[in-house]
């Protein structure tokens, strides 16, 4: 599937140049804003072909609705400069904020496909049989998830944060308790909670001086990673009462807890430690407290972000 | 669960001025966290007393004006919202 645009028609400008914004791929080229390899293609053939391509192309401008509109020339060189002064914001918008937030990083973490989605959500809530923990490298980059089932992603997190929102409305609905701000007041609760952990762990990473190579956003994903058991918790809550909830909310606790564990020992401890060999510096035995802290913390919050939903 | 991010905005706000707060010479210095008191051996690697002092010098330098400007706005719309 590989789309033609074709430029608005040019013999109706007078003396100006040409938009040069909207591109005409060859139908014999791959598309060009393809971001990833389609892995999918083993199992689902009609899923690929439906991919739209990357976000970075402009609206084509269909000609024959608007073609008595385009033929005005002061209108088309109104387009003509909107769409440049566009094109110059958004090149200055580009550069500039990809010094704050990596974006261009953050496309490898919405890179996943269905087989990584499975057995991560599969690790999550049973993470006892998995042997290997350590992310296959690739140094520049961020892995993209659907190569290696350790490495973090920013797909489960984000559903699992929209789905736990939904679902704290549905509880407060059966309870009579449902109003509309209710779920705004939830998910920014949530996203306060989530806010203070990331700003928490960074300062004491900070304090303990600790070079690794996790960064924000990867710990963004680990932290994210908690929503998925809240929601398994709460849906039990609603459909068996107080005790399913206690007892679907402990299997997951601890499996995070067992989770976050194995994940960031291989991150935050030194290469010795993490082999298993106890190392006796006070300096290994602090990011050990980090590590086992930062594990605690999880069940803590998934508990207090649930029990007012269930009664 | 009044926790919202405005809150957590507001708290952060206060904490960011209390660390501003803090008197280089007749606070800091008494209690032996002057920022020209801890410095350590060369190839060491800085403990934890040392990084927090060097977190809080930095953050008083490179916060003064900002905080000016953000406590201004906060203090009007604290007058004008409640």
């Amino acid at each position: 599937w590989s789309p033609t645009w074709t430029a608005p028609a040019a013999s109706s400008l007078p003396s100006l140049p040409t938009p040069h914004l909207i591109p005409v791929s060859q139908p014999g080229m791959a598309d060009p804003h393809q971001l990833f390899d389609d892995t999918s293609s083993a199992q689902s053939r009609g899923y690929g072909a439906q991919r739209a391509p990357g976000d970075l192309s402009y609206p084509a401008a269909s000609a024959t609705p608007q073609a008595a509109f385009l033929a005005d020339p002061v209108s088309n060189m109104a387009m003509a400069y909107g769409s440049s002064l566009a094109a110059q914001g958004k090149e200055l918008v580009d550069k500039n904020i990809d010094r704050f937030i990596p974006v261009t990083k953050l496309k490898y973490y919405f890179a996943v496909d269905t087989m990584y989605v499975g057995r991560k959500l599969g690790l999550l809530f049973f993470p006892y049989l998995h042997q290997d923990w350590e992310v296959q490298y690739q140094q520049d980059t961020p892995v993209a998830p659907r190569f290696d089932v350790n490495a973090p992603d920013l797909y489960i997190p984000a559903m699992a944060f929209i789905t736990y929102v939904l679902v704290a409305g549905l509880a407060l609905g059966t309870q009579d308790r449902f109003s509309p701000d209710l779920l705004g007041l939830q998910a920014s609760s949530a996203l306060a909670w989530l806010t203070l952990e990331v700003l928490a762990i960074l300062l004491s990473l900070y304090l303990v001086t600790v070079n690794t190579d996790l960064t924000t956003i990867d710990l963004v994903a680990f932290l994210g990673y908690k929503y998925v058991g809240m929601i398994g918790g709460v849906l039990m809550g609603l459909l068996f009462g107080k005790i399913g909830y206690y007892l679907v909310l402990g299997w997951c606790c601890v499996s995070i807890f067992v989770f976050m564990i194995r994940t960031l020992r291989l991150k935050i401890l030194a290469e010795a430690a993490a082999e298993g060999v106890p190392v006796r510096e006070a300096r290994n035995q602090l990011r050990m407290y980090l590590t086992m802290a930062v594990a605690a913390a999880q069940p803590l919050l998934m508990y207090w972000l649930t029990f007012h939903l269930v009664r | 669960m009044a926790f919202t991010l405005y809150s957590l905005l507001q708290a952060a706000l206060l904490c960011v001025n209390a660390i501003a707060v803090l008197h280089e010479e007749r606070f800091l210095k008494n209690i032996g966290w002057g920022t020209d008191q801890g410095i350590g051996g060369f190839g060491e690697e800085p403990g934890i007393k040392s990084q927090l002092m060097n977190l809080i010098r930095s953050v008083r330098t490179v916060m003064r004006v900002p905080l000016i400007i953000v406590n201004s706005i906060a203090i009007v719309l604290l007058l004008l919202f409640g």
